[in-house]
């Protein structure tokens, strides 16, 4: 309740003391009432009012008419007509209702200030606690730099000033802002040279966490922003510098401009502002650690992503790479291809599982890559290249092993393809013959990296015009799904698979077993799964196929599922 | 769509050629030379490898070509968009603002890569700076792209309205994350009446209009998006954790019916089994944005499917059948089920077609 005292006439105010004599009882009586009272008589002058009648509207007497110029909402409603108002009159908020009572029409007015107030400061504070919750989920969404940058100029117009700009600190000689300059406008983006922070000190101290309380502008302090530089905030308004606390330093500062008497800031004060300021800085120091952490990963995987397949006249190439979902596009299957480097044509390839998935397990197949890359300079007999990487592997002492086929495929002339390999512990490739009958190339050989003195193994096959050679991870043959979603892909459905695609060129051929697989999997988790088709190209040397890869930049290749970026 | 009157007849007919006996070296020199002679790389995108790859897709419903055909084909395709893409520069003007980023993605389960590339691919030629992520996106892959990329806009393709509950789950992962969803592909419905369900923010029918609107008016920055009140009952999840059982049961049962589909070699069979295993995840998907039109969409589909494969559309009915007994209980999932059946009857694939080969000792018919 609100408390009435305030609202009375002093006990001896007013223009009907309650105490003047020959007042009657009924008079005295409606004195003690919270409402003014206001009776006006069928001629619309007032006939009569009670002691808080003349705190609402003091210029009031009994015979007068209640004109807006003394009674204001009152006689503005008496005009009108009107039976209720609800409105501020001389500080006060005044709600009004008119009853009738015989010729008469009955006034009362009740004097509501506190409560509007209570009113008007519980909108503002939801308002407030909007603005806040809005400003946290959308700072949260997302933790790219650029976008959270964005997000804050945005949340800030028009909810805290007219225009914003944001100045993130220096990094690499150049200052990023990003700016707002007016409600509804676009968010512009670009950079300065650091050096210009030298002649906008307002920025400078804001930045270099010297200034913790918001600063103000004055016009002119920003003009060495040049074309970054926000909107003037003109006659009557304002212009402050916010520093954007982080994970030590600043993450940035905001510049906020107000127009003098711009729209309605009551959700604005220094505390919201504070806050804000607090969850922007903390957000962007985030996105930032976060850029610098991706780019690292993104750098060190595109070291350990399959290159592309090369061009070879002679040779049409496939593949396929799904590395294990969960593990964000790391994996430890591998596969190579390069051009034969000793003038015969054709080319050398090479297709592996470091055992594990993940980060670790793709860290040592780029191990062995490396190394099978550099023992290719020296020695072209493949069974000393297995032992030396064996050794290699053992001595590095990861406690890790692979299983791998390498080999070389040669044109022989007539469309023929002649392809020897070399492995150890690895499921054996498919020869999908013309017919459409697929034999398995048993290569034999143990685990590389497992054992000191492994023993590898070696085969070779020719392969006649449009005959094809499959090499896989056992990442296919294992896929667990099917209708049960238990039973593995197995080897005997790879080679049903595999028959149905006699005819096709290996890139379609690689895309089509991945398919198979995928659809196996029906979206259950995998192991990484590598697919490399070759076989003879027809007449046309142009007809090569290329990368089956999408490039980094993502605009071409065949878009093979799963390989990120 | 644009450009279909940009390539002329015999043009396509070649290139049709060139996809039936999977030369890609020659189809993509027939669309490299129309790119020389000054024919617009959307048209050729749009007008000729699109509109080849639709009627490509017809040949294999109609068992014309096989699915080995389809697929060599079909990889041509996305060869020579590839080389189009690369050989076509962007139109947009030097020194205007930076392009907006656009990150674009094939739902989970989606394998229909080519439209999306094609999409992509045009509206790298208007000027948008696309990264294409490929099939099969799954929402953590997508969300990592999000934080690492801070797209503008998050385009979606779906060609198979089964995969719209996975669509859904990416339409909020990328709006959850600041950006818009353009939402693109035959699975949204018709319309895309889909797509406004599921929330995304924009649908086009076709590259090109995507493209128009985008140059129009860029969609607001999203806000969350009411969730999906009808799936509270709850029906969704319990069609889910099913599957596996009303697939058993329905191969069971399509088995039972028609014996010579678990012969060794039989022709189709694999086909046929794994289209009929699509209709649990296509009452699921109706349910999921209750709308009983996604089943009939897969039933229309079947209707043709099927029977190019030997196999009668009775079956269709009784499959329905056969799922709603395990499924009883599930009000709404009940009125879809007898919405696909009155769809079949009017369609004349019910139950008693003189077509059905089932034998006397067949099941329910």
């Amino acid at each position: 309740m609100t408390d009435a005292r305030a609202r009375r006439p002093a006990p001896h105010g007013g223009g009907q003391a309650r105490d003047r004599p020959g007042r009657k009882l009924p008079d005295a009586l409606l004195d003690l009432v919270d409402q003014a009272v206001v009776v006006c008589d069928a001629s619309g002058v007032v006939s009569w009012c009670n002691g808080p009648a003349a705190v609402c509207f003091p210029g009031l007497r009994p015979g007068m008419t209640p004109d807006p110029e003394v009674a204001g909402p009152l006689g503005q409603a008496v005009a009108a007509s009107a039976a209720r108002f609800d409105v501020e009159f001389l500080g006060r908020w005044l709600t009004g209702r008119r009853s009738t009572v015989r010729d008469c029409s009955v006034w009362l007015v009740s004097d509501d200030t506190e409560m509007h107030g209570c009113a008007v400061e519980l909108r503002a504070e939801r308002r407030r606690v909007a603005f806040l919750s809005e400003a946290g989920r959308r700072l949260g969404a997302s933790l790219h730099h650029g976008r959270t940058a964005r997000s804050v100029v945005e949340l800030a117009v028009p909810a805290l000033a007219d225009a914003a700009l944001l100045v993130l600190s220096p990094r690499g000689g150049h200052v990023d802002w990003h700016r707002c300059a007016a409600p509804g406008a676009a968010v512009e983006a670009g950079a300065l040279p650091a050096a210009t922070l030298e002649r906008v000190p307002r920025l400078a101290k804001a930045l270099s966490g010297l200034s913790p309380r918001p600063a103000p502008c004055r016009p002119g302090d920003l003009a060495a922003l040049g074309g970054a530089a926000p909107p003037a905030a003109g006659p009557g308004g304002e212009c402050f510098v916010t520093a954007l606390p982080g994970g030590g330093a600043p993450a940035g500062a905001l510049v906020l401009v107000r127009a003098s008497g711009a729209g309605d800031r009551s959700a604005a004060d220094s505390a919201v502002v504070r806050e804000f300021a607090f969850r922007a800085g903390l957000a962007l120091s985030t996105a930032g650690l976060y850029a610098q952490q991706a780019h690292t990963a993104a750098v060190l995987q595109s070291g350990l992503d399959p290159a592309p397949l090369p061009e070879v006249p002679g040779v049409r190439l496939g593949a396929a790479y799904r590395p294990a979902p969960e593990a964000l596009g790391f994996g430890g299957d591998f596969y190579q291809v390069e051009p034969a480097r000793d003038g015969g044509g054709g080319v050398r390839f090479t297709l592996g599982d470091v055992c594990g998935k993940g980060v670790e397990a793709a860290v040592l197949s780029g191990h062995v890559r490396q190394s099978l890359r550099t023992l290719a300079l020296v020695e072209s007999r493949p069974l000393r290249v297995l032992d030396v990487l064996n050794r290699s592997l053992l001595e590095a002492d990861s406690g890790r092993f692979a299983s791998l086929v390498m080999g070389a495929a040669r044109p022989a002339g007539r469309g023929a393809l002649d392809v020897v390999l070399a492995g150890g512990g690895h499921p054996p490739p498919l020869v999908l013959r013309r017919d459409g009958a697929v034999e398995a190339v048993d290569v034999g050989g143990m685990l590389v990296g497992a054992l000191p003195g492994a023993e590898f193994g070696q085969a070779a096959v020719r392969l006649a015009r449009d005959e094809l050679i499959l090499l896989y991870s056992d990442g296919v043959t294992e896929a667990r799904g099917g209708p049960t979603g238990a039973e593995e892909y197995g080897a005997e459905r790879l080679a049903h698979d595999l028959a149905g695609c006699a005819g096709m060129p290996a890139g379609a051929v690689a895309e089509r077993i991945e398919l198979r697989v995928a659809e196996w999997l029906a979206g259950r988790a995998h192991d990484d799964i590598a697919v490399l088709a070759l076989q003879s190209s027809p007449s046309s040397p142009a007809s090569s196929s290329s990368p089956a890869l999408p490039s980094r930049s993502g605009s071409s290749g065949t878009g093979t599922p799963g390989v990120p970026r | 769509m644009t450009g279909v009157s940009a390539v002329a007849s015999e043009v396509r007919a070649a290139f049709d050629d060139r996809l039936a006996h999977a030369d890609e070296a020659g189809a993509t020199a027939l669309a490299l030379g129309l790119l020389r002679s000054g024919v617009a790389a959307e048209d050729i995108l749009l007008g000729l490898i699109a509109s080849a790859q639709a009627a490509v897709g017809a040949r294999w419903v109609t068992t014309e070509w096989s699915v080995a055909q389809e697929h060599a084909a079909t990889h041509v395709s996305e060869r020579v968009v590839a080389a189009v893409a690369a050989a076509a520069t962007a139109s947009r003007p030097r020194g205007s603002a930076p392009a907006r980023r656009v990150l674009f993605a094939c739902v989970e389960g989606e394998r229909h890569t080519l439209p999306a590339r094609i999409a992509a691919e045009v509206l790298r030629l208007r000027g948008f700076d696309v990264t294409f992520l490929g099939a099969n996106v799954l929402a953590p892959h997508l969300l990592s792209h999000l934080h690492l990329q801070g797209p503008d806009l998050v385009g979606l393709s779906c060609m198979i309205p089964s995969r719209l509950p996975a669509a859904h789950h990416l339409v909020e992962c990328g709006r959850r994350a600041g950006a818009p969803v353009l939402a693109g592909g035959s699975g949204f419905g018709p319309g895309g009446v889909w797509a406004h369900k599921l929330g995304a923010d924009l649908y086009a029918p076709d590259p090109a209009a995507a493209a128009d609107m985008l140059a129009l008016r860029w969609p607001r920055p999203p806000e969350e998006a009411a969730p999906l009140e009808h799936l509270a009952d709850e029906e969704y999840f319990r069609i889910v954790r099913q599957r596996a059982e009303l697939l058993r049961r329905l191969r069971a049962h399509v088995l039972e019916r028609y014996p010579w589909l678990s012969e060794p070699g039989a022709r189709h069979a694999e086909a046929v089994m794994e289209d009929l295993n699509r209709l649990p995840d296509a009452v699921a998907a109706a349910n999921y944005v209750d709308d009983p039109w996604v089943l009939t969409d897969y039933l229309s589909f079947a209707a043709q499917f099927l029977p190019a494969r030997g196999v009668p559309t009775a079956v269709l009915g009784s499959a329905l059948a056969t799922l709603s007994e395990p499924l009883r209980g599930l009000p709404r999932t009940a009125a879809y089920l007898e919405a696909g059946r009155c769809w079949l009857t009017a369609e004349g694939h019910g139950p008693h077609t003189p077509d059905d080969q089932a034998g006397p000792a067949a099941g329910p018919g």
